[in-house]
């Protein structure tokens, strides 16, 4: 600069004096000026020449009465609104606008005046407005070089922002008459009564109201223009969010009283999207946001729990399968709260109902006393058999029906869940909680559950198409995967598949193969590593059979009389073999001494001596009371008089009983205690043998002395000469040899046996993660252990706590005394 | 009475020079444009033509060329810089000053 300042000093030439204005006389010049504004202000712009205007301002600000001016202008501003505009505006103001503010309420029969004045009232102003704007656009374009000069300079607001604060106190701000309200608050409560209209139905013009909620918009609370200063947001909404949540409270109270839920819903859906049109079209989309979550407070979350709960409400949707309603109130709790508590609840309670009726009904049906007897006309004779039989078919049916009630229940809340509820996470995970409490709280759950598949497998499956077979396993699956105390479950299906394979009544392998795999992938390895040893042993237990027929007839030559043996060898431990043991333990020494006949007594140490040739060192118990046998019988009088032979199939001590009589001249007969002492079988089978032998109709071999159904001490048998039967084919039941569902002594039994074998579970678990740790915190190993657990039980805190006294007690861990917190040590 | 907007405009100085420039190369000047701005209808708007009391021929020549020369550089960077007169620095620095360019 220095430079170029001296390089010039000679050559600039004076500025002509012209140029800045030395001669320019304030006065004459504002009046060119306000003249001109006048004609702007008129519409009458054509014939002035900006440039003349521009300069005349641009000379007074020169001569440094830009503060003069600026007044002169705000001045005029004021004057020309308060006295042309405002008046204009007044005379649209009728009666029934003024009354408007003082909130009485609107009377019906001056709606249409009311209307009509209304909408003229809003065009003069918004006519105001836009005048306004436009003439103040002109004169800040014609002020520009006072703007920017004197109004930066002195900090001033723009002559633009002065003149809209100028048409906000002269006209909004001014009292129409003396005594009167604002004209801002006429403005008001004038859109609002339109909207209310429009609300009501009637057709409005939006184009106007927007246009005065644009003025609001455009105009601040003070001239330093702070966007939430705006008068919009400062007078008008509020008042307008006041008024709507009043309008909304009464009509949904309205439509609660009025309408059932299912109207409810589509009403408030329907005024939530009408409220976003009216921001869109009528007022301002800033407002969207808040009248909606008016519009969800007042008709949503304060009477969302009052909707669901009316008698047309949740309930009643779910019981009508009104998916299209279900689906509204979903949506709509979901606007107010992502967790949608209330719904969620109201989900929960009614499958929570559901379930627990039907946990009852198979409560009921299980105990219901047995129908009508069936065998009315069989006589005394059908009444041999015990009602325990029938008890436990009656278990079965409350079993079956109960695992079909539940998976029917969670067909129908999954059917809801997808077609109503969007399939929601939140929503699902609420359901299955409540399934899975519905199933846990059914004490009988797991071993309903295992009957439901043992029932399946035995009858269920026979001509069902391998589609169906998947289905019926999967949705044994399914109730599975609710299941908490797998372990119960665990025991259950052993005791049943035990027996579905011995008594060979399972249909078909390849199905109860398919379905431990699906159990392996649902529940995991450890799961099903018994079950499948139980397979294993069998597949053995036949190539045993095939192996010792062909060792038999190596030995000692081919022999067609010689007794065939079927065998089965099963590892002890994987085997629930105590679910054949219903006598109790005096059995147990009575099994090893049964007194066999010499033919049968030869095959057994056979086999023993071929199975220890093979693998060295294995003791065998024969499980005589699991066995059964083909024999052949020849009676004199079967068919028609003439002599029949049959083919019976027995228990292994039936057989034994009836051998005794193949050497028995057939007159003589014998006393239940010397069968005992020649057969050495155990009291209570001898007995059910006896009954099935002697008493069942269909099977009555034996002539019993006297005849009645209880066997007693005393009591004689022999041949039955008269025996008589069509089929050749005889299957000897043993009385309750089929105890499906257990008697209640036998629950406590599985009860203790399975809290014994969770205690061992839980001490593995607790030494398992206090041998990794080294140290642990009481809290930290209690959720640990229930964590590992999880798969297989739900662990009791009190049972933890006990399993680990036992092991503190049994060296295994220590308190920790310096610990801030209960803590235990591993000690190695 | 041309009411659609032409491509060019006329500025004319005190002395009676017209230039005959680019709309949007006049429209530079904060105040020509305003003044040709159809939407408020004063004459110069209508005309398409600016009269200037307060600027010499030589002094609106240079104004013009400035306009130019403003735009053809607008966005460059390395624009050569521009020849002006000394003796009409002052006059120019008060036409910048009113035109607001």
């Amino acid at each position: 600069m220095a430079s170029l300042a001296g390089r010039g000093r000679a050559k600039i030439r004076a500025p002509r004096r012209g140029l800045n204005g030395a001669d320019v006389d304030f006065e004459t010049t504002w009046a060119v000026l306000e003249q001109a504004f006048n004609e702007i202000h008129t519409k009458n712009a054509s014939a002035l020449s900006f440039e003349a205007l521009y300069r005349n301002a641009y000379k007074i600000v020169l001569k440094k009465k830009g503060e003069e001016l600026y007044n002169k202008v705000a001045n005029f501003e004021a004057n020309w609104l308060g006295n042309e505009v405002r008046t204009r505006i007044v005379r649209q103001l009728t009666h029934s606008l003024l009354t408007l503010t003082e909130g009485s309420s609107p009377s019906l029969a001056g709606s249409v005046e009311r209307k009509v004045a209304g909408e003229s009232f809003l065009r003069t102003l918004k006519q105001a407005w836009e005048d306004h704007q436009i003439c103040m656009g002109m004169l800040t374009d014609v002020l520009m070089y006072m703007d920017r000069v004197y109004c930066t300079d002195h900090r001033q607001p723009s002559i633009y922002a002065k003149a809209m604060g100028l048409f906000r106190d002269q006209i909004l701000r001014s009292p129409a008459r003396q005594g009167s309200p604002d004209l801002i608050n006429i403005l008001t409560s004038v859109i609002l009564d339109q909207i209310q209209m429009g609300r009501d139905g009637e057709d409005i013009d939006q184009y106007l109201i927007k246009s005065n909620v644009f003025m609001l918009e455009g105009l601040y609370e003070s001239d330093q223009e702070a966007e939430d200063e705006k008068l919009y947001l400062q007078l008008f909404e509020p008042v307008f969010l006041a008024a709507s949540a009043v309008f909304y409270r009464q009509e949904g109270e309205r439509l609660l009283k009025e309408s059932d839920a299912g109207t409810y819903c589509k009403e408030a859906k329907r005024r939530i999207v009408e409220e976003t049109d009216r921001c869109r079209s009528t007022l301002s989309e800033s407002t969207t946001p808040k009248i909606q979550a008016v519009v969800e407070d007042e008709l949503i979350r304060n009477k969302m729990k009052g909707l669901i709960e009316t008698e047309s409400g949740v309930k009643y949707m779910v019981d009508n399968d009104k998916f299209y309603e279900l689906g509204l109130v979903f949506e709509l709790e979901a606007r107010v709260d992502a967790r949608k508590p209330e719904l969620t609840k109201a989900m929960q309670q009614i499958i929570v109902d559901m379930g627990t009726q039907i946990n009852d009904a198979a409560v009921a049906v299980s105990q219901a006393p047995p129908p009508a007897p069936l065998a009315a006309e069989d006589g005394e004779q059908d009444k041999s058999r015990p009602n325990a039989t029938k008890q436990i078919n009656q278990q079965t049916v409350a079993a079956l029906k109960w695992v079909e009630d539940i998976l029917a229940l969670k067909a129908r809340f999954d059917n809801i869940w997808k077609t109503a509820f969007a399939s929601d996470q939140t929503v699902s995970t609420a359901l299955t909680r409540s399934m899975s409490d519905v199933i846990n709280t059914f004490s009988r759950g797991s071993e309903y559950i295992s009957l439901f598949i043992d029932e399946n497998m035995k009858k269920g499956i026979k001509d069902k198409t391998e589609a169906e077979i998947d289905d019926t396993l999967e949705q044994a699956i399914i109730t599975l995967r609710y299941l908490q105390d797998k372990d119960i479950f665990e025991t259950y299906y052993k005791k049943h598949l035990c027996k579905r394979l011995l008594l060979k009544k399972s249909v078909s392998i390849e199905v109860e193969k398919q379905m431990i795999s699906r159990m392996k992938i649902e529940l995991g390895n450890s799961f099903t590593l018994k079950l499948e040893a139980m397979f294993k042993d069998m597949t053995l237990s036949e190539e045993l059979t095939a192996g010792y027929r062909d060792y038999a007839v190596k030995t000692s030559g081919a022999d067609p009389k010689r007794v065939d043996l079927t065998i089965n060898v099963l590892t002890a431990m994987t085997w629930p073999l105590e679910a054949f043991r219903s006598g109790g333990e005096e059995e147990r020494e009575g099994r090893t001494q049964i007194n066999f006949p010499g033919s049968i007594e030869r095959i057994k140490t056979g086999f023993e001596k071929f199975y220890s040739e093979k693998h060295n060192g294995r003791k065998l118990t024969w499980q005589t009371n699991m066995g059964d046998a083909d024999i052949k019988a020849t009676f004199p009088r079967s068919r028609n008089g003439r002599p029949m032979t049959h083919d019976i199939n027995c228990s292994t001590y039936a057989m034994l009983i009836l051998l005794l009589f193949n050497d028995l001249p057939a007159d003589k007969s014998l006393t239940v205690e010397e069968i005992q002492a020649m057969t050495n079988i155990p009291d209570n089978d001898l007995k059910r043998n006896l009954q099935s032998l002697a008493v069942a109709p269909k099977t009555r071999f034996l002539v019993k002395e006297p005849m009645s159904r209880e066997i007693k001490p005393g009591d004689k048998f022999r041949y039955n000469e008269d025996f008589s039967s069509k089929v050749i084919k005889i299957k000897v039941n043993v009385v309750s040899a089929g105890n499906r569902v257990e008697g209640d002594r036998e629950r406590k039994e599985t009860e203790k046996k399975n809290n014994d074998s969770r205690s061992f579970a839980i001490e593995a678990a607790v030494v398992r993660i206090m041998k990794q740790r080294k140290q642990l915190s009481h809290s930290q190993l209690l959720t640990e252990t229930i964590d590992q657990l999880k798969a297989q039980f739900k662990p009791d805190v009190g049972m933890i706590k006990k399993r680990i006294e036992s092991l503190i007690e049994r060296e295994y861990l220590e308190r920790m005394d310096d610990a801030p917190v209960p803590s235990y040590r591993y000690l190695a | 009475m041309s009411s659609e907007l032409t491509d060019y405009v006329t500025l004319v100085s005190s002395d009676g020079f017209s230039f005959v420039v680019q709309r949007s190369c006049a429209c530079i000047s904060g105040a020509i444009k305003r003044m040709l701005d159809p939407a408020y209808g004063f004459t110069e708007s209508r005309t398409n033509t600016c009269r200037f009391e307060n600027m010499s021929g030589a002094v609106l020549e240079k104004v013009c060329e400035y306009f130019y020369y403003k735009e053809k550089y607008q966005d460059a960077k390395d624009a050569p810089d521009m020849d002006f007169p000394l003796e009409l620095a002052l006059e120019l620095l008060i036409a910048a000053d009113y035109l607001d360019v």
